[in-house]
C-alpha cells in the first residue's frame, strides 16, 4: 500500500477563490460544514415546527436533543446558565454532525483539521475570560489564587495556575482534533491491511474495521458531549467565580 | 442516546480527558519558558526547564481536579 493512512486529512481546493488576497477557496471540509449546518438547521427546524401532543420522528429526535443539551447546562451552571442555551446548543449539535457525519465512507470529518476546533475552543475560551472580567471587574484574576493557599505559596501557585488556565484551550482543541484524527487513522491502516492482505487474511483487519467504526460512532458522540460540557463548565466557572467548578460536572 | 448514561463511554471520556490535560498544560508551559527564552529575555535554557516544571504541575493539578468527578 503506497497510500499513507494520513491521506484521507488532505484538503484540495475544489473552487480556488481569492477575496483580497485572503484564500477562501472552497473545499471538502467547506462542502460538509454547509451540509452538517444544512442537515442540523433542517432537523431542528421542521422537527421544532411541528409542536405535536404525539410527536412525529423528527420532532422527538429534536426534543431528544434539546432536551440533552438542557441536561448539560443544569448539570454543569444550573438554571443560570439556561441563557447560554443557544450557544451551548450550536456547539454541540455542530460538532456532533461535524463527527458523525464523518464517519460516513468517503465524506470528510471537519473536526480532524485542528484549525476548526482550535478556533471553537480558542472563542469559547476567550469569551468565558471576557465574561468574567466584566461580571467581577479585577476580581476575575481572584481564580489564579486557589482557596486555602498560605501566602508563602503563592509565588508558584500563581504561575502554576495561570498555565493551567491557559492549557484549558489548548487542551479543549487538541482533545477533539486529536480523537477524530487518531480514530480515522486506525480506520485507514486497517482498511490499508485489508485491501493488501487479499481474501486469505484480509477479512480480520475488515472484520476489526466494523468493530472500530462501532467505536468510533460513541467517541463521535463522546467527544461532542465532552467538549460542550467543558465548555460550559468553563463559562460557568467565569460566572460563578469559583475557578474550579469542575468539582460539579456531572 | 446519551452516552454519558452508559458508563463504559462515560469512563472511556474521563480517560481520554486526562490524557489530553497533562499533555495540553506541559505544552503550553514548556512554550511559554521557550518563548520567554527566546524572544524575551535571551536567558538560555532556563526559561523552557522551569516552563516545563510548571507546566507539569499545572498539568497534575488539571488532571486531579478532572479526577475528581470521576463516574461512580
Amino acid at each position: 500500500m503506497e497510500e499513507s493512512p494520513l491521506h484521507p486529512f488532505e484538503l484540495h481546493e475544489l473552487i480556488p477563490i481569492s477575496l483580497f488576497g485572503l484564500d477562501i477557496s472552497i473545499n471538502k471540509a467547506v462542502i460538509l460544514m454547509w451540509i452538517v449546518v444544512g442537515l442540523a438547521g433542517t432537523l431542528l427546524v421542521v422537527g421544532g415546527s411541528a409542536r405535536k401532543m404525539v410527536p412525529t420522528k423528527l420532532q422527538s429526535l429534536a426534543e431528544l436533543l434539546v432536551d440533552f443539551i438542557r441536561g448539560i447546562i443544569l448539570d454543569t451552571m444550573g438554571k443560570d446558565g439556561m441563557k447560554f442555551f443557544p450557544l451551548v446548543a450550536t456547539l454541540f449539535v455542530f460538532i456532533l454532525f461535524c463527527n458523525v457525519l464523518g464517519l460516513i465512507p468517503g465524506s470528510y470529518t471537519v473536526t480532524s483539521q485542528i484549525i476548526v476546533t482550535g478556533v471553537f475552543a480558542v472563542s469559547v475560551y476567550a469569551l468565558s475570560v471576557a465574561l468574567g472580567f466584566m461580571l467581577h471587574g479585577i476580581k476575575f484574576l481572584g481564580i489564579l489564587i486557589p482557596p486555602g493557599t498560605p501566602g508563602w505559596l503563592l509565588p508558584l501557585m500563581i504561575p502554576i495556575e495561570l498555565v493551567s488556565q491557559l492549557a484549558r484551550p489548548v487542551s479543549l482543541a487538541v482533545r477533539l482534533f486529536a480523537n477524530m484524527t487518531a480514530g480515522h487513522t486506525i480506520l485507514g491502516v486497517l482498511f490499508g491491511l485489508a485491501i493488501g492482505g487479499g481474501l486469505l487474511i484480509g477479512w480480520l483487519p475488515f472484520a476489526f474495521t466494523i468493530a472500530m467504526n462501532a467505536l468510533e460512532v460513541g467517541i463521535a458522540f463522546i467527544q461532542a458531549y465532552i467538549f460542550t460540557v467543558l465548555s460550559c463548565v468553563y463559562l460557568g466557572d467565569a460566572v460563578t467565580l469559583h475557578g474550579h467548578g469542575d468539582a460539579h460536572a456531572h | 442516546m446519551p452516552p454519558s448514561n452508559d458508563p463504559f463511554y462515560a469512563g472511556l471520556g474521563q480517560a481520554v480527558r486526562i490524557g489530553t490535560e497533562l499533555l495540553a498544560s506541559l505544552v503550553v508551559g514548556g512554550g511559554l519558558g521557550w518563548a520567554a527564552d527566546t524572544y524575551l529575555l535571551d536567558s538560555g535554557p532556563w526559561g523552557l526547564v522551569i516552563g516545563l516544571a510548571v507546566g507539569a504541575a499545572a498539568g497534575i493539578r488539571n488532571a486531579m481536579r478532572a479526577a475528581q468527578n470521576w463516574p461512580k
